[in-house]
C-alpha cells in the first residue's frame, strides 16, 4: 500500500522492484490479487499485465483499520467486551496524559532555552 | 405539470439554483483536500479566509446567479399572458434544492436556538466582571467544569468558568483571553453560523467536511498567532495555558456556534507545538484595503455585465431549455 500510495498505479514488477527485500515475483502477484479481491486496490489491465492502483487513501485506511479492530473488539461475549472497554477508555486516558505529559516537557525545555538566550 | 407565472418563477430559481450549487459543489467537495494542502502554505487566517470562501463558493454563486439573471431575465422577458408546462427534471432540480436549502436551514436555526440558549444560561449563571490585567469584561460562571469560551453569534463575549481562572497564572490567562479576542475580532462565531447554513450537495450528503475541518484548524491557529503577536514568552504562555486546561478535564459538550479554547482536544499537540516553534509564530498580517477595493470593483463590473440586455437574453434561452 505504501508504494502504491507513494508511485501512484504501478504493475506487479514495479511494485516488487521497490520492496526493502527480494520477493519472488508470484508471491507479489498473489498479493496484489488478494489485496484488489479485498477492495483494498483497483486494477486495470495495460498490455498484458495488470496495473494496480490503490482503492483507499491512506486515511480511508487507517479508518477502515480502526473499524476492523474495533468490529472484531466488540464482537466477543457481554461481559468480556465490557472489561475491553474499560481498559481502552483506561488506555486512552492514559495515552492523553502522557501526551500532555510530552507537551508539558517541550513547554519546559522552550522555557528554559528562552531564559537562558535572555541571560548576558 | 402547468404551472402559473409566479410558480414558475419559483421553481426556476430553486431549479437553477440546484444545478449551480451542484456543479459547483462538486467541483469544490473535490479539490476538497487539495485546497487544505494548499492552505497550508498561507498564513492560517489567509488559509481560514480562503477555506470559507470556497465553502461558501457553490451557494454564493447559486444565488448570484439566481438573483442577477435568472429572476431579471424571466421577469424581463417571459410573458405573464398564460399557465406553461413545467419539465420533469426542472421540477426534480426544485424539489431537491427546496430539500437541500431546508435542510441547511433547519440546521443552522437548530445551531443557533442552542447556542442563544446556551448564552442566556451563561448569563444566568454568571456576572459580569473585570479580569485583573484584561481589559474588556468577560462572564465568570459559577460551574465546576472548566470552560474557556466565546459564545454568541452577534455580540459575542467571552466566558470563563471560576476552576479556569484558579488554574491558570495571570500570563497564561491573559494570554487565554488574548485567544478567545482574536475569535470575537474574527467574528469566527458568525462564521460558524455561515458554514452552517450553507447548503450541502444533496440532502443527506453533505460533501465539504474536509474544507469545513480545514477552516476550524486554520481558525484555531490564527487566534493562537494573534495572540502570541509573535512574542515568544507569549505562546510559551499559550501553550502552557492549552495543556493546563487540556489537563483538567470534565469538559463541557462543545457548542457548534461557540468558540471554545480548547477546542478540538485532537488538535491540541499541533497546536502546541506550532506555538513552542518561533519561526511559525509571526505576528498576523491585517487584510489590506487594496485588495477589498479590488473585489468590490470586480463585483460591480460582473454586477453590470449580468444586467446587459445581450446577458439576460443569453440567460432567458437557458431558462427555457430549463424549464422544459
Amino acid at each position: 500500500m505504501e508504494i502504491l500510495w507513494e508511485r501512484g498505479e504501478s504493475n506487479v514488477r514495479e511494485v516488487a522492484d521497490r520492496l526493502g527485500r527480494p520477493l519472488a515475483y508470484t508471491t507479489v502477484m498473489t498479493t496484489l490479487d488478494r489485496l484488489f479481491k479485498k477492495g483494498l486496490l483497483a486494477r486495470r489491465k495495460s498490455d498484458r499485465a495488470f496495473s494496480y492502483s490503490p482503492g483507499l487513501n491512506r486515511e480511508q485506511w487507517e479508518q477502515k483499520r480502526a473499524g476492523d479492530f474495533v468490529a472484531g473488539f466488540l464482537s466477543v461475549a457481554e461481559p468480556s467486551r465490557d472489561l475491553l472497554i474499560s481498559c481502552l477508555v483506561e488506555a486512552v486516558g492514559g495515552h492523553d496524559e502522557a501526551l500532555l505529559d510530552e507537551l508539558e516537557k517541550k513547554i519546559k525545555l522552550r522555557r528554559r532555552e528562552l531564559s537562558r538566550r535572555a541571560k548576558p | 405539470m402547468m404551472a402559473p407565472y409566479l410558480l414558475r418563477l419559483l421553481c426556476l430559481c430553486l431549479a437553477a439554483f440546484f444545478v449551480i450549487h451542484s456543479v459547483v459543489g462538486v467541483a469544490v467537495a473535490a479539490a476538497g483536500g487539495a485546497a487544505v494542502r494548499a492552505a497550508r502554505r498561507m498564513r492560517p487566517r489567509s488559509a481560514g479566509r480562503f477555506l470559507l470562501a470556497l465553502r461558501l463558493l457553490p451557494a454564493a454563486l447559486g444565488l448570484i446567479v439566481v438573483g442577477g439573471l435568472c429572476v431579471p431575465s424571466y421577469l424581463w422577458l417571459e410573458p405573464e399572458s398564460n399557465a406553461e408546462e413545467l419539465g420533469a427534471g426542472c421540477l426534480a432540480a426544485a424539489m431537491l434544492a427546496a430539500a437541500v436549502c431546508g435542510i441547511s436551514m433547519a440546521r443552522g436555526l437548530r445551531a443557533a436556538f442552542r447556542s442563544a440558549r446556551h448564552a442566556r444560561g451563561c448569563e444566568r449563571l454568571g456576572r459580569l466582571s473585570k479580569l485583573a490585567g484584561w481589559q474588556r469584561p468577560v462572564r465568570i460562571v459559577d460551574v465546576h467544569a472548566p470552560l474557556l469560551a466565546m459564545v454568541g453569534v452577534v455580540r459575542s463575549r467571552v466566558v470563563i468558568s471560576k476552576p479556569v481562572i484558579d488554574a491558570l497564572s495571570a500570563g497564561q490567562l491573559a494570554a487565554a483571553l488574548r485567544h478567545e479576542e482574536a475569535h470575537r475580532v474574527s467574528r469566527d462565531n458568525l462564521k460558524r453560523l455561515l458554514l452552517v447554513l450553507a447548503p450541502g450537495l444533496l440532502p443527506g450528503f453533505d460533501g465539504f467536511g474536509a474544507i469545513e475541518r480545514g477552516w476550524a484548524r486554520f481558525t484555531e491557529w490564527a487566534a493562537d498567532d494573534e495572540a502570541a503577536a509573535g512574542d515568544a514568552h507569549l505562546s510559551l504562555a499559550l501553550a502552557a495555558a492549552l495543556v493546563r486546561i487540556a489537563r483538567m478535564g470534565g469538559h463541557p459538550p462543545p457548542v457548534r456556534l461557540a468558540t471554545s479554547f480548547l477546542g478540538d482536544s485532537r488538535e491540541i499537540s499541533a497546536r502546541v507545538d506550532r506555538l513552542l516553534d518561533p519561526v511559525l509564530v509571526a505576528p498576523a498580517r491585517r487584510g489590506n484595503s487594496a485588495r477589498m477595493a479590488a473585489g468590490l470593483a470586480l463585483a460591480a463590473a460582473c454586477a453590470g455585465s449580468m444586467l446587459h440586455p445581450a446577458a439576460l437574453q443569453t440567460a432567458h434561452r437557458i431558462i427555457e431549455e430549463l424549464i422544459h
